[in-house]
């Protein structure tokens, strides 16, 4: 679930997921859920000229299970944050 | 928190007027839905295909009514209707968007 | 509606299915289940060029294999009517000890709002965003069905 609360927590923030398919979305993060599925508002394709395929899509929901990235603000990763919760998931707690 | 709050529900895109899927296989499926389920299956009413080719314009087929099943979705996504009539696709030109390897 | 619902109702009309491997299968739905998995009569396969066909009386798919199925247009309207006559049927054994535990009445009454037209929309997206709400407040177009044709 480390994972799942990690992003929770990115909730509001601008991200770029990359798909398994060489499309990149940048959009703010809406909402995610146990599965990784994710929703992102205000989106637009990075290569618009080689992907015209969603210019008219302004909000959408990815399946977890065809994301190869998510590349995230740089201060939205506290290292010392995830250390702590990484340590923890892998006590089971 | 409830378990149903964990899960992404795709509730607000019902009965809007057009949503576009992106399939796994790289096809462009644009219409009304009309139901999903936990596994992301979905019912598409009034449904058309937009196949892109370096060649020509958007080709658009009519398939109506589809039951897409989950494992085979990468991207739902609502359409804006007004930005989607602004633009042309006879204009437009791609080539269609790879498959997915998982 | 549910994917599920749709396509159990879909029984004994004809329908097209293309597996994950490209061929695709026409013929009349004899059964189905919660897996997807489905039983087909008078089936005619097509290989994934399309260039291959076979006849057999029927065969039985696997529902992880299936990419997508393709359902007469009939076939929702008739769903809806379905849902319509559930909510409609008084529920069984009212007033004779059943009724009172009020599992039936109480079912058919949330039905009746949730299988609504209009009731349908705010009823799950409990989840979701809180506050952020893509549609919050605006209410759907609420089922105009008026763009047939005019995509075609």
């Amino acid at each position: 679930m480390l994972f799942f609360s990690y992003f929770k927590d990115l909730v509001g923030r601008e991200v770029t997921v990359e798909l398994k398919n060489d499309l990149a979305i940048r959009g703010t993060l809406h909402s995610v859920d146990q599965y990784l599925n994710i929703k992102l508002e205000n989106t637009r394709v990075v290569d618009q000229d080689k992907f015209p395929h969603m210019l008219s899509v302004r909000n959408c929901f990815i399946r977890g299970s065809v994301v190869r990235y998510v590349q995230l603000p740089p201060d939205g990763v506290d290292v010392d944050l995830l250390h702590d919760a990484t340590r923890r998931e892998a006590r089971g707690g | 928190m409830p378990l149903g709050a964990t899960t992404i529900t795709l509730t607000i895109y019902v009965n809007l007027e057009l949503i576009s899927v992106i399939t796994n296989d790289g096809r462009n499926i644009v219409g009304i839905l009309k139901g999903f389920d936990q596994a992301t299956n979905i019912i598409l009413d009034e449904s058309h295909e937009r196949v892109y080719s370096t060649k020509e314009g958007v080709q658009q087929l009519v398939l109506d009514l589809y039951i897409i099943r989950g494992d085979n979705i990468s991207i739902i996504g609502e359409l804006d209707e007004e930005l989607d009539a602004s633009l042309d696709l006879s204009e437009a030109r791609a080539h269609p968007l790879k498959p997915f390897i998982h | 509606m549910l994917p599920l619902s749709l396509l159990k109702t879909s029984q004994g009309h004809p329908m097209l299915v293309e597996l994950k491997n490209g061929e695709t299968y026409n013929g009349h739905l004899v059964n189905c289940d919660t897996w997807m998995n489905i039983h087909l009569r008078e089936v005619i396969c097509t290989s994934k060029d399309g260039d291959r066909f076979w006849r057999m009386p029927e065969c039985y798919i696997r529902g992880n294999t299936i990419k997508y199925l393709r359902v007469p247009d009939e076939v929702i309207d008739k769903v809806q009517e379905e849902t319509k006559n559930r909510m409609d049927r008084k529920p069984p054994g009212v007033g004779r000890g059943r009724g009172r535990s009020g599992g039936d009445g109480g079912g058919g009454r949330r039905q009746a709002k949730g299988g609504g037209i209009g009731g349908r929309g705010g009823s799950m997206d409990d989840g979701g965003g809180g506050g952020r709400g893509w549609n919050q407040g605006g209410g759907y177009p609420s089922g105009n069905r008026g763009g047939r044709g005019g995509r075609g």
